[in-house]
């Protein structure tokens, strides 16, 4: 059963051909590593007008897997949550190839995608991994942070949700008020690793205290205001390293103890992580020795293409879908849904 | 193409072949990269020859020192202290460019990528070149980079043997990855100056916590929503990070029935659907990620400039050049935040009759 995928939630304009877990094809237009994300596209929004992208992307894509939309059998595209006229330009997209093809049309949440993106595989079915339920799930990206009890496929319910800034803003942030530039998270997990991600300075755990499993960011962003403020510029760029990794230990901290009471209010100690600020080492450390305390398992993105924005992950659940027969009923209806929830 | 080994002799006829415009494969901190006269217009069309690389794309450069770097990008005295905290290090600064590089090596926003490696061939290398040397790797576009001449030489294809002048083998590279970009150039957003509004109300309000934040930003809807006649409301909220902007959208939302307002800045805006009397929408808008002016007309927010509709902009200095439309169109309120302390904050109203 081969899906064609399209994710145009936020800058990157991405389309994948998966059979089932495998990814057959995937063309994702701006790049992920940061360093070609310069050489490539740079993210302003008049480039993030997909539609000068969408068309060629998914013709590639196909190119790529060798095959025609006759060799395709349903169409995916995420619904939402997102910015909104990005994600109208994939659900155009999807809409016009399955009338004309007239193919079955499947919408899909990104955050699924997340909660879903360790379980995608290689062309060649790697790697192997069984369903296991039921998961906590842990959403961390750029602009989500949430806590989700994955209870079968596509059986989802928040236990625990940012209730401002994602933990991925919070780093981003962070570092532009350390005057690292935007977005900053990389450097900031760089500039860590060389103090071997020490605390040096004491910044809040927002949230801690209440006995729920929401996030708050915003806070420790203002803590760290007043500290550089109080610190003077000077003294900042002497102690940068210091400064960062304290910080990226108050956001990453955070993390870990509400995904120990998720543990502990829930009783699963199976873990599957998706999203951006799972690129980082030291988290992933972090929730690794986590979760061996608890006698459990945690699985990541196989490859580092799938801890960002990508259309493969919205095919996966697009083929638990499919074989659900959850179709979209009325296809000239289907519309975004900026902030759609799970 | 020649190759040879990394050594006195081998610096001293890579610099020869750069001082000729010439290509040279050598080895980084990170990967081995391709080498040519970043001021020589011809040598560095050789180099997106033999990449492969579409015009248009831009390629950094290694200096030698922070002087040089100097010479080449505009920092300012802040950025610098940061600078010399981070450099040299496995770090690409980008930074508006001074014009002193050929131009094809610029990113289209005339910004200019900088490496002070800590490596030092390539730092007594361009010393003695005296001028900046591209920093990009070997490899062809797309293709992933080379830690080894051997694995080099494997995929090298007759056209770019040809090209390339000189290849500097150091054996097989530690396998460190590629730099970290970090982009200190600043935004192009035309911000709203002092003066471009006359506004005919003004009012100062304290508020001592979050909480008075939100209610005053729900009691000052209730009162607008009452004059805005048949027009748009449009909040603009103005101040530096942690100031409490997103806690006044979430009064605004709140006056609204919406209680899970979440930071819109990785999305732009998010759109509630509210169920009240009049208001029909509410945009929560984050202007923190904009960068240029023309960025706006593909937004998408005319849309939504209709009565019955609540917009709230956070980052609303680089509304720039919006706000005059906004005025025309809008019932228009702009807030200016400012820290007063750990949790007292001043708000300066003006409001737009």
């Amino acid at each position: 059963m081969n899906i064609l995928s399209i994710d145009t939630s936020a800058d990157e304009t991405s389309c994948a051909i998966m059979s089932g877990q495998k990814v057959l094809s995937n063309v994702i237009f701006s790049q992920i590593v940061l360093h070609q994300k310069w050489g490539g596209i740079f993210p302003t929004i008049a480039k993030r007008a997909h539609e000068e992208r969408i068309d060629g992307v998914v013709e590639t894509c196909l190119k790529k897997a060798n095959m025609s939309m006759k060799a395709i059998e349903y169409v995916a595209v995420t619904q939402g949550p997102g910015l909104a006229i990005a994600l109208e330009v994939g659900i155009r997209k999807a809409k016009e190839l399955a009338e004309k093809y007239n193919k079955k049309l499947i919408s899909v949440n990104h955050l699924e995608g997340h909660i879903y993106s360790s379980f995608v595989q290689n062309s060649k079915g790697n790697p192997e991994r069984a369903f296991l339920f039921p998961y906590l799930a842990l959403i961390v990206s750029g602009g989500h942070t949430e806590l989700v009890l994955f209870k079968d496929h596509l059986k989802y319910s928040v236990i625990g949700a940012s209730i401002d800034d994602a933990s991925g803003e919070a780093l981003d942030k962070g570092g532009k008020l350390l005057g690292l530039g935007y977005p900053a998270g990389p450097v900031i997990e760089k500039l860590a690793s060389e103090v071997k991600n020490k605390e040096f300075f004491s910044f809040p755990r927002p949230m801690l205290k209440s006995k729920d499993l929401h996030f708050s960011f915003s806070g420790l962003k203002t803590s760290l205001l007043y500290f550089l403020k109080e610190k003077g510029p000077k003294a900042t760029a002497s102690e940068l390293r210091q400064i960062a990794s304290s910080y990226q230990e108050a956001v990453f901290d955070t993390i870990i103890q509400k995904t120990i009471m998720a543990i502990k209010q829930t009783g699963i100690n199976r873990l599957v992580v998706g999203g951006g600020v799972i690129a980082n080492k030291r988290l992933r450390n972090l929730l690794r020795k986590t979760i061996k305390n608890y006698g459990g398992s945690v699985l990541f993105p196989s490859f580092s293409y799938l801890t960002g924005d990508n259309a493969a992950m919205i095919g996966i659940v697009a083929n638990f879908k499919a074989e659900r027969k959850m179709f979209v009923e009325n296809i000239a209806e289907l519309d975004r849904i900026p902030r759609l929830y799970l | 193409m020649k190759i040879i080994p990394l050594n006195e002799s081998g610096l001293k006829k890579s610099q020869l072949v750069l001082q000729n415009g010439g290509v040279v494969v050598f080895p980084s901190d990170t990967v081995y990269g391709l080498l040519s006269d970043a001021t020589n217009r011809n040598a560095v069309m050789k180099l997106q020859k033999i990449k492969n690389r579409p015009v248009g794309k831009p390629i950094s450069v290694f200096v030698a020192d922070l002087k040089m770097m100097k010479r080449l990008v505009r920092i300012t005295e802040k950025q610098e202290r940061t600078l010399r905290a981070l450099l040299p290090g496995p770090y690409t600064i980008v930074l508006p460019s001074k014009k002193k590089v050929s131009r094809l090596l610029e990113s289209e926003k005339e910004t200019l990528g900088v490496r002070l490696p800590v490596y030092q061939p390539i730092i007594d290398l361009v010393t003695s070149f005296r001028k900046p040397v591209t920093a990009t790797s070997a490899n062809m576009s797309g293709r992933p980079p080379f830690y080894s001449i051997t694995t080099f030489l494997k995929t090298l294809s007759k056209k770019n043997r040809e090209l390339i002048d000189l290849v500097v083998d150091a054996g097989e590279l530690s396998k460190n990855k590629p730099s970290t970009v970090l982009d200190f150039s600043t935004s192009q957003v035309k911000t709203i100056r002092q003066g471009d509004l006359h506004f005919n109300l003004v009012q100062t309000v304290f508020t001592y916590s979050e909480e008075e934040t939100r209610k005053f930003a729900n009691g000052l809807l209730q009162d607008q929503i009452k004059k805005s006649g048949d027009k748009p409301i449009v909040f603009i909220l103005k101040g530096e990070m942690g100031v409490g902007k997103t806690i006044f959208a979430k009064g605004i939302g709140s006056a609204l029935g919406v209680s899970n307002i979440i930071s819109p800045t990785y999305v732009i805006y998010y759109e509630y659907k509210i169920n009240h009397p009049i208001i029909n929408l509410f945009i929560h808008c984050d202007l923190f990620n904009i960068e240029e002016q023309n960025e706006f007309k593909y937004l998408g927010l005319d849309f939504y400039f209709n009565k019955g509709n609540v917009l709230c902009f956070e980052w609303g200095e680089k509304a720039g050049e919006l706000i005059q439309e906004l005025k025309k169109k809008a019932h228009l309120i702009v807030i200016s935040f400012s820290h007063h302390g750990n949790n007292k904050r001043r708000l300066q109203i003006e409001i737009n009759i």
